[in-house]
């Protein structure tokens, strides 16, 4: 909360806090700001909105200076590079650091840049550097100017490569600007068609370089690498997990059900890994950080690269286990095991990313191309796999799914029946706290029930009592005198009803 | 940039390896690509991909083998394995019934995937093993020219059969991408539907300096 209202005698939290800032009427959230959700993504629809603005403004200037660059380096006195190309437009980026790992879910980038927002917010940050201050007001543009300043190193390397090239280059160069230009208007393409444009665009230029330009094969992939770099460089934040699709949805899917997996053992997956080996579990931990770093790569490429050094460590270890190469029978199970315990963030966005966009001669023939397609498996395996699947009975499927029941790796079956110790496991451990804390909240939720029992059945007691002795005072004096101060007793019992608090309904706390 | 290339082609290929396990897919590949059977001492990282580099008639081919895991639960994902794939050598032992049985499902499945637009190759491995035949040589042939298929016989032990199997796949599948090419022919083609098919480059003889356009990356 960013308002706090202080009172005499300890916090009182007014009413009119907890509703939306917009004073629409429904109840505001912290985290939104104090909006309600509504009312807040209508306030961060305008500034993403004006974000993207901002962020299409700044490259079209850029690609005008690096026009510019590009002109110049081959008029008649080269320049260096370096001295070429366009300053950065921003001072202070040193600054932007912490951000520059803001790749998450959709849907945590907004909840993350809050918290980034509310940190600002709050009174030990207030003698923060006043830039720093500034950067907090619009939360969003700071992580879009740390991946600007990306895309700027990504275009200068471009035209670097470009400028070897001379004729073609200019080319490619003018090509992959217009194409960029044009995809800005095509914003509310499906994602279908947003891949059929790119990789028409991929096609063309590979036609173009062969038939007009005359490259070999090998010059034409370097040139494509390249431009796949540059392009989905900057296409990236529109086209990578796009709101039309529902990949967001299917990578919590994903998220949960391995979550739901995690008592698959490296035998039910029949795995040649010997993890006793210190070599070999070496290589499983280089394998799971390979595949968790897919998600923080922009570049198509980049991505299966990463799919390409896990699975390269997955044969390190299956080979050092088994001496002798892994065939797709051990590779396959190995990868499943990998995937399982990274469980990689957003999975199927990377999946269909890499699908949509990524040179399709690498993807079809390439070594990368196979790797890649076994992941794609491994996740479709993942969400189909069955008792069946792991050699397992129907029943002993559900029990680990429901976390009845655990497997040991060690194979002996009857320990866990028996009841175990202190248990191994760090997620069984958790979940035994996590009872322990649910059991004691209940029993203090019960007490402050009979509480609050007692305390409603007092006060309907307390009228009827004060009445009693209001009667047996009237009995005892009785008023003849007056008898019109009747009425005004009932009065004085209203004015001390006034004292009381309201009328407790019993609800469920 | 070099120009004047005279339009040398290079062909890629993708083949897909099925067959029930213990046929001996693994041994074939590594066979052919290592000229190695049961070595201990192999020092291959891995036989799952392996790639060739083939001088057809003077027509470079890169051939790119992609082993598939094998084991029944595993047969669902097929279709992820063989998508686009040019070729694909079903291999079952001639002593093994079942290994045979195995290959007439692949079959049905990859022509009803994948049509005529896929070269099938059925194998039969461990001719070594003839004393021990389960499959009659008949059969197999036949059952092979009934659905479009080639048959060969192989024997990853005694290195027998297995360069001309390839050979003759990587032919087939040229002849294939010609065709295609010409039917989508003279400059009237749609670049989208083109693009997922057989990658056909133009390419540079061996003897210019290669890389020429592009040697710093
Ligand atoms: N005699 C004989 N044995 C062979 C031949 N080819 C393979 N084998 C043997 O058959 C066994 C299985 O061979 P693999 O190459 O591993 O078979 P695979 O089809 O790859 O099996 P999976 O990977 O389990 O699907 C091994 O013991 C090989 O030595 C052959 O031509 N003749
Ligand atoms: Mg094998
Ligand atoms: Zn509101």
């Amino acid at each position: 909360m960013s308002q706090r209202t202080e009172r005499r005698g300890g916090i009182h939290v007014d009413q009119s806090d907890l509703l939306c800032k917009k004073g629409c009427g429904y109840y505001g959230n912290a985290a939104w700001q104090g909006l309600c959700s509504k009312c807040w993504r209508e306030e961060y629809q305008r500034v993403r909105q004006k974000q993207i603005q901002d962020d299409w403004a700044l490259a079209e200037k850029l690609q005008r200076e690096e026009e510019a660059a590009y002109a110049s380096s081959h008029g008649p006195q080269t320049q260096p590079p370096s001295q070429s190309t366009p300053p950065h437009p921003q001072p202070g980026h040193a600054s932007l650091g912490p951000f520059s790992k803001f790749e998450e879910k959709k849907t945590n980038e907004k909840t993350r840049k809050v918290t980034t927002v509310k940190k600002f917010f709050s009174p030990s940050s207030r003698s923060a550097p006043k830039k720093e201050t500034q950067e907090g007001k619009t939360p969003s543009p700071s992580v879009s100017r740390r991946a600007s300043f990306d895309t700027d190193q990504v275009s200068k390397d471009f035209v670097d490569f470009l400028k070897n090239l001379q004729k073609p280059g200019r080319e490619i160069h003018k090509q992959c600007r217009a194409f960029i230009g044009n995809m800005s208007s095509k914003k509310d393409l499906s994602a279908d068609e947003l891949s059929e444009c790119v990789q028409d665009f991929y096609q063309n230029l590979a036609d173009r370089l062969m038939g007009h330009f005359k490259c070999s094969s090998e010059s034409v992939e370097q040139v494509m690498d390249q431009v796949e770099k540059y392009i989905m460089t900057r296409l990236y934040k529109s086209v990578f997990c796009p709101e039309t699709t529902d990949d967001e949805k299917k990578d919590l899917a994903t998220q949960n059900r391995i979550r739901a997996l995690h008592w698959v053992t490296i035998e039910m997956l029949c795995v040649s890994f010997d993890e006793e080996i210190p070599e070999v579990s070496e290589n499983v931990v280089k394998a799971i950080t390979d595949v968790i770093e897919m998600d923080s790569k922009r570049v198509p490429r980049d991505k299966l690269s990463c799919i390409t050094r896990c699975s390269k460590h997955i044969f390190s270890a299956i080979r050092i286990t088994k001496k002798e190469p892994a065939s797709a029978d051990d590779f396959l199970p190995a990868l499943i095991y990998i995937v399982l315990k990274a469980n990689p963030p957003r999975l199927q966005s990377n999946i269909q990313y890499i699908t949509r966009f990524c040179n399709p001669s690498r993807l079809m023939t390439g070594e990368d191309g196979y790797y890649f397609t076994n992941l794609c498996c491994a996740a479709a395996f993942i969400e189909k796999l069955d008792a069946q699947s792991l050699n397992l009975s129907p029943e002993e499927f559900e029990r680990y799914m429901s976390g009845q029941a655990s497997p040991r790796c060690s194979g002996s079956e009857e320990d866990w029946s028996s009841p175990a110790p202190a248990p191994t496991n760090p997620v069984l451990a958790q979940l035994n706290q996590n009872l322990e804390v649910l059991s004691g909240l209940s029993g203090r939720q019960e007490a402050l029930m009979e509480a609050a029992h007692s305390l409603q059945a007092d006060l309907l007691s307390w009228p009827e009592s004060v009445q009693h002795e209001v009667h047996d005072i009237l009995k005892k004096y009785p008023l003849e005198v007056l008898p019109r101060s009747a009425p005004a007793i009932d009065d004085n019992n209203d004015v001390d009803n006034d004292n009381l608090p309201p009328p407790l309904t019993p609800q469920v706390v | 940039m070099a120009a004047g290339g005279t339009g040398g082609k290079t062909y890629s290929f993708k083949v897909v390896l099925l067959g029930e396990g213990c046929v001996g897919k693994t041994s074939l590949v590594l066979r052919y690509c290592e000229n190695k059977f049961n070595d201990k001492h192999i020092t291959t990282l891995q036989a799952s991909f392996l790639t060739k580099k083939l001088n057809i008639t003077g027509k470079r081919v890169n051939l790119a083998i992609w082993d598939t895991a094998g084991q029944e639960r595993f047969h669902a994902l097929g279709p992820i394995y063989y998508r686009d794939s040019n070729g694909a050598v079903l291999v079952y032992d001639i002593t093994d019934e079942d290994s045979f049985q195995k290959v007439k499902n692949w079959v049905k499945e990859l022509r009803k995937m994948l049509g005529n637009d896929i070269c099938l190759c059925i194998v039969g491995n461990k001719i070594d093993l003839d004393k021990d035949r389960h499959v009659s040589v008949e059969d197999a042939e036949s059952y092979a020219e009934s659905v479009g298929a080639k048959h060969y016989h192989t024997s990853a032990k005694l290195n027998k059969g297995i360069e001309e199997l390839f050979l003759d796949l990587c032919k087939r599948m040229m002849e294939t991408a010609q065709a295609e090419e010409r039917l989508k022919g003279n400059g009237a083609s749609q670049s989208a539907s083109s693009r997922r098919g057989v990658q056909i480059v133009d390419d540079e003889p061996q003897a210019t300096p290669a890389g020429g356009c592009c040697s710093s990356g």
